[in-house]
């Protein structure tokens, strides 16, 4: 296993390092003085809502957007200023932009053509690549005569089979349906880790880049807000911004009294995990995810150290799980997930008691 | 098997009824318009006879003998001129709907308007304004004269080449649009992804563009030598007597010495020879196999 993306700058040469990176459109600041390093094998991921300058930052590695300044180094080498055609990089399309006057064969076969591989080796790598994608049987075919999920494979193998060590992805599953956006979610990394390559994935799909990603970076106007593992910053998301943007939150606003407790403004007070009250002082947003909350009757035990008390407004059952509205005294209405597992259902006006976890609460600053 | 309901059956066969219906106007006006005067036209080729005698049909085939004897020379103009004037549009307007299609992001429609504006002023006068810009005492005359590519007794008017320039630019339009709309329809990710897998932008042109815009390429040519190949007005205003082509000659066949028989047959192997070189020419660049 390869570092991660924080504490890369060690034994091994990163993959990518962006310096500096800027880039403006007019007025628009679209990527603002971005550093990053991302180590190699990593599948790592970029997420952000539409504009926060995601896109951009890949195609200035892709090299399709010069930038208005700063470095981008691959596997250690400058390639700033340098055409799309010479970096050792491949990129697969939102659009999938296949070509639609050539076979699929043709269309995976483009870059080793283009590279000058000898015919039997195209023969035998672009075999090899449709079969790892499962479209062996439609070689001869054209690109309109496929369906989405096929056609976005087939971009797949057009840029894995000329094996670069770096693979950009933008948006690749946006135009997919729900159910085949999942199964090719698994397929994506089971190729990751077969090529065992770098990838990086763009999307503004928060639970796609945690399927996936080894790492996640969280974009916002230009500068990246939050990195680090899924699980990492799901719990600890740190800013308001990426709790919202990052799954559900429930957030209350409160003040720092203690080494490990927040006051709530309507006067609750909540235990907190010390390490993530290390960088916080004074007004504060506690937040706690729905998932973390656990309902029992009021007046039972709560089994919880935090724990306040409140009614069920809304209570909707989708299968594995029931979500919850709970309004409270001093904190609003929260939501709560439940599992099904067989325990108690709630109805609106129940009168509950929620509880969690201090180690499940997290601080974040305005 | 179960049987189908009336009411199925019978909005099937209005299902299969509606091409039939959609295409009616357009075939009987063929049919009215076109595929009767030829008919006409073939009958009227094989009579004999003279306006004062009347003609009768006697299945003389004579009428098309004469194209290969009399008119050889007419014929080699149509189809030379035809041809150049094909091959400088192209020259002319790949690039200017290249241009368009790629890099006037904002102004567009104005250039488009620009080509098309012209068409909106009647073929005559255009042919007729391109006499006095290739006049004698004109800019162009004497600007070649300055550089020394035309002697100082030249001249352009009543050449080949004020034909050929008529020709090129009373077209130009109908080259330029199909080519420019092939090209616009291209998506610009198709050219990156070229990029992407090593085709340098001379590469992704010859790869990617250019089979994407053959179409283009296809129709906008064939709407250029087709009428250029029966086109008379601009030798008639431009060029002389030595530039006659198969149109000049049709039209004095039919509209001066009244010689319908000839004229028919005429017309009828001009046409017969352009569908020919069409049919050839679009079998030959219009197949996929030679798009790849």
């Amino acid at each position: 296993m390869t570092t991660g993306p924080n504490s890369a700058a060690g034994e091994t040469t990163p993959a990518v390092e962006l310096v500096g990176l800027t880039k403006t459109f007019g007025d628009i600041v679209a990527v603002d003085g971005l550093t990053l390093d991302i180590a190699e094998n990593l599948f790592f991921a970029i997420i952000g809502p539409s504009g926060c300058g995601k896109t951009t930052t890949l195609r200035m590695i892709g090299g399709f957007e010069e930038p208005t300044a700063g470095t981008i180094k691959l596997h250690g080498r400058d390639v700033t200023g340098t055409k799309p055609y010479q970096r050792p990089v491949n990129t697969v399309f939102q659009s999938y932009a296949l070509f639609p006057h050539l076979t699929i064969f043709e269309n995976v076969a483009f870059g080793l053509r283009r590279q000058g591989v000898d015919k039997t080796d195209v023969d035998r790598r672009v075999g090899d690549m449709l079969d790892l994608v499962h479209l062996a049987q439609t070689a001869k075919r054209k690109p309109r005569q496929l369906s989405g999920g096929q056609r976005q494979r087939v971009a797949l193998a057009r840029a894995l089979v000329n094996h670069p060590r770096l693979l950009l992805l933008d948006e690749p599953l946006g135009a997919l349906d729900l159910k085949l956006r999942k199964e090719m979610q698994l397929e994506l990394k089971r190729i990751q880790q077969e090529v065992g390559i770098t990838f990086i994935h763009v999307t503004h799909d928060q639970e796609e880049a945690m399927t996936m990603a080894d790492a996640i970076a969280v974009m916002r106007n230009g500068r990246i807000e939050r990195m680090g593992e899924p699980v990492e910053i799901y719990d600890d998301p740190r800013t308001r911004f990426v709790a919202g943007f990052l799954g559900a939150s429930n957030l209350m606003d409160g003040t720092v009294t203690g080494t490990d407790e927040v006051t709530l403004t309507g006067g609750h007070t909540f235990h907190v995990g010390p390490d993530k009250l290390a960088r916080a002082n004074g007004a504060v947003h506690v937040g706690v995810r729905p998932e973390k909350i656990h309902l029992t009757p009021s007046g039972a035990d709560p089994g919880h150290a935090n724990s306040m008390a409140g009614v069920v407004t809304d209570s909707s059952f989708i299968g594995v799980s029931t979500h919850y509205l709970v309004q409270t005294e001093t904190a609003g209405e929260l939501t709560v997930v439940v599992q099904n597992l067989g325990a108690t259902r709630f109805a609106p006006r129940d009168s509950v008691t929620l509880s969690w976890d201090p180690e499940h609460t997290f601080v974040v600053a305005e | 098997m179960t049987a189908r309901t009336d009411a199925a059956e019978r909005a099937d066969r209005r299902r299969r009824r509606v091409p039939y219906l959609l295409m009616a106007p357009g075939l009987i006006w063929l049919f009215l318009f076109y595929v009767l005067p030829m008919f006409r036209l073939v009958i009227t080729s094989l009579q004999e006879g003279s306006l004062e005698r009347g003609y009768t049909f006697t299945g003389n085939f004579d009428s098309y003998a004469s194209v290969f004897t009399t008119y050889l020379p007419q014929l080699r103009n149509s189809l030379l001129f035809a041809f150049g004037a094909t091959v400088i549009g192209l020259l002319v307007a790949y690039p200017l709907a290249y241009a368009i299609a790629f890099h006037t992001s904002r102004w567009k429609t104005l250039f488009l308007l620009l080509i098309i504006v012209p068409l909106l002023v009647p073929f005559l006068l255009r042919t007729l304004a391109w006499r006095v810009i290739l006049a004698d005492q004109g800019l162009v005359v004497s600007f070649l004269k300055t550089i020394g590519l035309l002697s100082e007794s030249g001249r352009l008017l009543s050449t080949g080449w004020a034909v050929l320039a008529g020709l090129v630019y009373n077209y130009l339009a109908f080259i330029t649009l199909p080519i420019y709309i092939s090209l616009d329809k291209i998506e610009p990710a198709l050219l990156e992804a070229a990029n992407d897998l090593y085709a340098t932008p001379w590469t992704a042109f010859r790869k990617v563009t250019l089979p994407l815009s053959m179409p283009g390429i296809i129709s906008g040519t064939l709407l250029t030598f087709i009428p250029a190949a029966g086109d008379y007005v601009n030798v008639e205003l431009l060029g002389n007597r030595n530039w006659t082509m198969m149109g000049n000659v049709i039209q004095s066949k039919f509209l001066v010495i009244i010689d319908y028989p000839a004229a028919a047959a005429i017309s009828f192997t001009l046409m017969a020879i352009i569908v020919t070189m069409v049919i050839i020419y679009v079998r030959r660049v219009g197949t996929e196999e030679l798009l790849t």
